[in-house]
């Protein structure tokens, strides 16, 4: 096992494999954090995703443009290709199924897809409608899989005005059904005000907020059939 | 700022031929900042050696506008096949004829190929786009074919239509290439290569070097 140093030598490996838009620093990185026995989980949220969260300030302060922000997304998926398959699965006592994917007009979709990973292994059922997804499809693919959760994401203040327009439609069809947003744009207070029932700030907090959702759920249903 | 060192570094390093363009009408928004083409070109076929020599090309280029404070993006030879990357999404804004062309390079032939003086079309070609302000070469504007028609009369599927190519009307359809494809399509034993070629090898510049129509 790697001692402390070594960890935030390889988790620095991964960030600036990101930053300086290296995939093969980001494949080694991701390798020897593998052999070295650390958490693959970890590696990639200390390592790569803040890595895209310094190329996020990059951008605004107009230092990197579009091309390198592609190229350090390419980074990171390269590092969380060999991470992802490592990744432990976590029996936490719930699993769902859940309809996700990234609103009409926004193709932004590596945060959404760290959120997925996340379902992915807690074990959950996840149908993945990808990016630019049309309003409705949410509506109908909820509606098709009889999902407890569906979770939007958006990252520009253009598509998330999609949000509202979605929670509504699904709530009219399917008052059991619980719906989460997130994304840089979106907050707790937007989510209570489109009546959404939940929001996270990132990926973990999104599981561990999908995980009460759920269980709420089906003590909700519990109760239900008890009733009649 | 002065093209000709990069120009030394990278024929030193196996180039044959280096031009710089000026290609900022053919840029769109994502990447209108890169508003110079270095073009690279190699004479030899595409083929997996010539993709690497030319992508190390492209990796030397960029660390050399990079150790000088530029940016660049290289658009790989092999453009097209490069598929299911972030970045390869950007590739298709761009295209090598544009770079070889406003660097003065070649023109495009009535086979709707980069013809330059010395070597015709027997080349493969790559781009990288920079935003460093380097001194650009004098493009080509019009096509230097006259009145040679030899690829028009070669060619087997009635493809080449004999247009002459102007950097006025980049749009017009020089080549129909359904009709092109439509001859691979139906030859099985040429399959995985790309197309019969004719309209390369019948051309007096890619032949010798020199134009000698008959
Ligand atoms: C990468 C990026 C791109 C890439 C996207 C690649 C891809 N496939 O995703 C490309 C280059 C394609 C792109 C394009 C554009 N972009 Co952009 N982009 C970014 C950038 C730099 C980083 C986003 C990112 O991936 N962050 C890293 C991930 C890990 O974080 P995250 O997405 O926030 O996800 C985390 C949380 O939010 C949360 N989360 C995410 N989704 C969900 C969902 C649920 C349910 C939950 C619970 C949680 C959750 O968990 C995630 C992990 O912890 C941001 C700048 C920034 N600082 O955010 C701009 C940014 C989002 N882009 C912006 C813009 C404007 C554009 C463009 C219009 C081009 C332009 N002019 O710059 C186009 C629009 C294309 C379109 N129609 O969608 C703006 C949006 C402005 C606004 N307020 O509307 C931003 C904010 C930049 C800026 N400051 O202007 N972009
Ligand atoms: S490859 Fe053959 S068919 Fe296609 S344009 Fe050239 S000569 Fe014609
Ligand atoms: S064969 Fe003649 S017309 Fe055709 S590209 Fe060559 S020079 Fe031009």
């Amino acid at each position: 096992m790697a001692d402390e140093a070594r960890k935030k030598e390889i988790f620095e490996k991964l960030r600036n494999g990101v930053i300086q838009y290296d995939e093969d620093a980001c494949r080694e990185g991701a390798q020897e954090a593998m052999a070295e026995g650390l958490d693959a989980n970890e590696a990639i949220f200390d390592g790569l995703v803040s890595g895209m969260e310094e190329v996020g300030r990059l951008f605004e302060a107009q230092e990197y443009f579009v091309p390198e922000i592609l190229m350090c997304a390419d980074a990171l998926y390269a590092g969380l290709d060999i991470l992802k398959p490592h990744c432990k699965q976590m029996d936490l006592g719930v699993k769902g199924s859940v309809v996700i994917g990234t609103v009409e007009g926004d193709v932004h979709d590596i945060g959404k897809n760290l959120v997925k990973m996340m379902f992915d292994v807690a074990g959950f059922t996840v149908y993945d409608l990808g990016r630019d997804v049309p309003l409705d499809k949410f509506v109908d693919e909820q509606l098709k899989t009889d999902s407890e959760l569906v979770c939007l994401s958006a990252m520009m203040t253009t598509s998330m005005v999609g949000m509202p327009k979605v929670i509504e439609k699904i709530k009219a069809k399917n008052p059991d059904c619980m719906i989460m947003i997130g994304g840089a744009p979106t907050s707790k207070e937007l989510a209570d005000r489109w009546g959404a029932d939940g929001y996270a700030e990132d990926a973990s907090n999104a599981l561990k907020e999908a995980i009460k959702m759920v269980a709420f759920l089906k003590k909700l249903r519990d109760e239900k059939i008890q009733k009649k | 700022m002065n093209a000709d060192p990069l120009k030394q570094f990278l024929q030193a390093e196996g180039a044959t031929l280096v031009g710089v363009g000026d290609v900022t009408k053919a840029l769109s928004r994502e990447i209108i900042h890169l508003g110079r083409g270095v073009a690279i070109a190699v004479n030899r076929s595409l083929t997996r050696d010539t993709v690497d020599l030319l992508v190390r090309l492209q990796a030397l280029t960029e660390g050399w506008l990079k150790a000088k404070g530029y940016r660049s993006l290289s658009i790989p030879p092999d453009s097209d096949r490069k598929m299911g990357k972030m970045i390869s999404k950007l590739y298709k804004l761009f295209c090598h004829k544009t770079a070889a062309t406003c660097a003065g390079l070649g023109w495009i032939g009535k086979n709707g190929l980069i013809i330059n003086e010395r070597y015709g079309s027997k080349m493969t070609w790559a781009t990288v786009l920079t935003d460093a302000p380097l001194a650009t070469d004098r493009p080509y504007v019009s096509s230097q074919c006259g009145d040679c028609d030899l690829c028009v009369r070669h060619c087997p599927s009635g493809a080449v239509q004999g247009h002459l190519w102007s950097l006025g009307n980049p749009m017009r359809e020089i080549v129909s290439y359904d009709k092109c494809r439509s001859l691979k399509s139906g030859r099985t034993s040429l399959k995985e290569k790309p197309n019969c070629g004719f309209c390369v090898t019948v051309c007096p510049y890619s032949r010798n070097g020199k134009k000698n129509s008959n």
